[in-house]
């Protein structure tokens, strides 16, 4: 076999890893012998993977492992404190439903929710409203129109996202507002708002 | 969490067994997590190297380095173990290196020699006579510096294929594992990879650097 310095070019890097063909090598260890310039080729791909190869060629950064020990140390303990920290998180959401249920029997037995908490809390916390299913209206606690997925937040949180109420709890709170009396149902329109959504 | 550092911190650790790794994995995943570190000590240089190369900057590829082993800490439950840990975690943190360098828009600054047909053709450029060079040269900054300019030339798809291969020594089917490509690819983007190296170095690094006494003073053997 025969080959050009094209050919040795291509198969130079097999040679290096010792992946040929035997008869391959033979004809390539045959054309080195009377090739210099192929030769140089081969000792300079040689010189590459052998440079490259050695651990020396990569310094790393002073006191690299020591850094980086330390900086995955804290990462590793980081995850655990979110961890706690969701765990918090959701026992302090518990508690507070647990709360705010406290408080609604309270108020259906007529015990003043002043008695248990401040004025201010009291008053705040009779503003949250139901956000039910995915829908641009939320409810006052009670409204016969909820359903579906339900979160609560604060009225004034409410119309800053853009909800609204929905026409029931709006005709309620107008009726409260204004102490006129009930609204006739045909004066606002009465329907269920999730339907709407859809 | 209390991770025992080895006495000598930047002494070479070698790697465990494979079943030892992979009783180490579970012991992990099972909680302890202060095993972690003993997981991924052996490999910290690699990590840090393959990094190194893709980003060419030593503080982005410390960070690199440092969120890839993050990343494995927390999807040490995706490792299978039909793969080496090793080259799992060389696979992470190739994809953190990654996304660093379109993050920060790095690849404009890539060599203009993308779009070269991948036919294994390259024709050598120099014909230097190169000596075997003394592992030793190596302890030389200078010579250190050379190296990384030379890989830094590479486009990043040689570049990728050439680390993978011949600084982390993974064999061609697990290269193409972690780069999404076949090993006949893995095999012609490293000869054109490991031949332009060549032309890059070789003017210089003709024997004369490794004594470098002989140069006229001033002078750097590859300039």
């Amino acid at each position: 076999m025969v080959l050009k310095c094209e050919d040795i070019w291509r198969e130079i890097s097999n040679y290096v890893d010792g992946d040929l063909d035997p008869q391959l090598k033979v004809a390539m260890d045959e054309h080195f012998a009377g090739c210099a310039k192929c030769r140089s080729v081969f000792d300079g791909t040689r010189n590459v993977v052998q440079i490259y190869g050695d651990e020396k060629a990569f310094k790393l950064p002073a006191n690299f492992h020591p850094q980086l020990h330390r900086q995955l140390e804290a990462r590793v303990q980081g995850t655990r404190a979110q961890g706690s920290a969701w765990i918090l998180a959701v026992a302090a959401m518990i508690l507070l439903a647990a709360s705010v249920w406290v408080v609604t029997l309270h108020n259906r037995a007529a015990v003043p929710v002043h008695h248990t908490m401040s004025p201010e809390t009291a008053e705040r916390i009779k503003t949250l409203v139901v956000v039910a299913g995915d829908t641009k209206y939320f409810h006052l606690a009670g409204c016969p129109y909820i359903h579906g997925q339900q979160r609560t937040m604060f009225a004034d949180e409410a119309l800053r996202q853009g909800l609204i109420p929905c026409d029931k709890c709006l005709k309620d709170l107008a009726e409260q507002l204004t102490g006129i009396g009930p609204i006739r149902d045909n004066d606002v329109a009465s329907k269920d708002p999730a339907m709407d959504a859809e | 969490m209390n991770l025992k550092l080895a006495p000598d911190a930047d002494s070479p650790v070698s790697a465990p067994s494979r079943e030892e790794e992979y009783a180490l994995i579970q012991r992990i995943l099972r909680g302890e997590k202060e095993l972690f570190h003993h997981l991924v000590r052996p490999y910290e240089r690699r990590v840090y190297v393959m990094a190194f190369a893709i980003l060419r900057n030593e503080a982005d590829a410390q960070d690199a380095a440092q969120d890839a082993l993050f990343k494995a800490f927390k999807h040490l439950a995706q490792f299978r173990s039909e793969a080496r840990f090793s080259t799992w975690l060389i696979q992470v943190t190739l994809n953190e290196a990654r996304m660093r360098l379109r993050k920060n828009h790095l690849e404009i600054m890539r060599p203009i020699d993308e779009v070269e047909q991948e036919d294994g053709s390259y024709t050598p450029r120099d014909f230097t006579d190169w000596r075997e060079i003394p592992s030793e040269a190596l302890e030389r900054k200078q010579v250190r510096e050379m190296l990384v300019k030379a890989l830094a030339s590479l486009t990043q798809k040689y570049r990728e294929v050439f680390v993978l291969r011949d600084v982390q020594h993974l064999s061609t089917e697990e290269a193409a594992d972690v780069l999404g490509i076949s090993p006949g690819a893995v095999k012609t983007r490293l000869l054109r990879a490991r031949l332009m190296l060549r032309d890059f170095l070789a003017p210089g690094l003709d024997g004369a650097w490794a004594n470098p006494s002989t140069l006229p003073k001033g002078t750097k053997p590859w300039s």
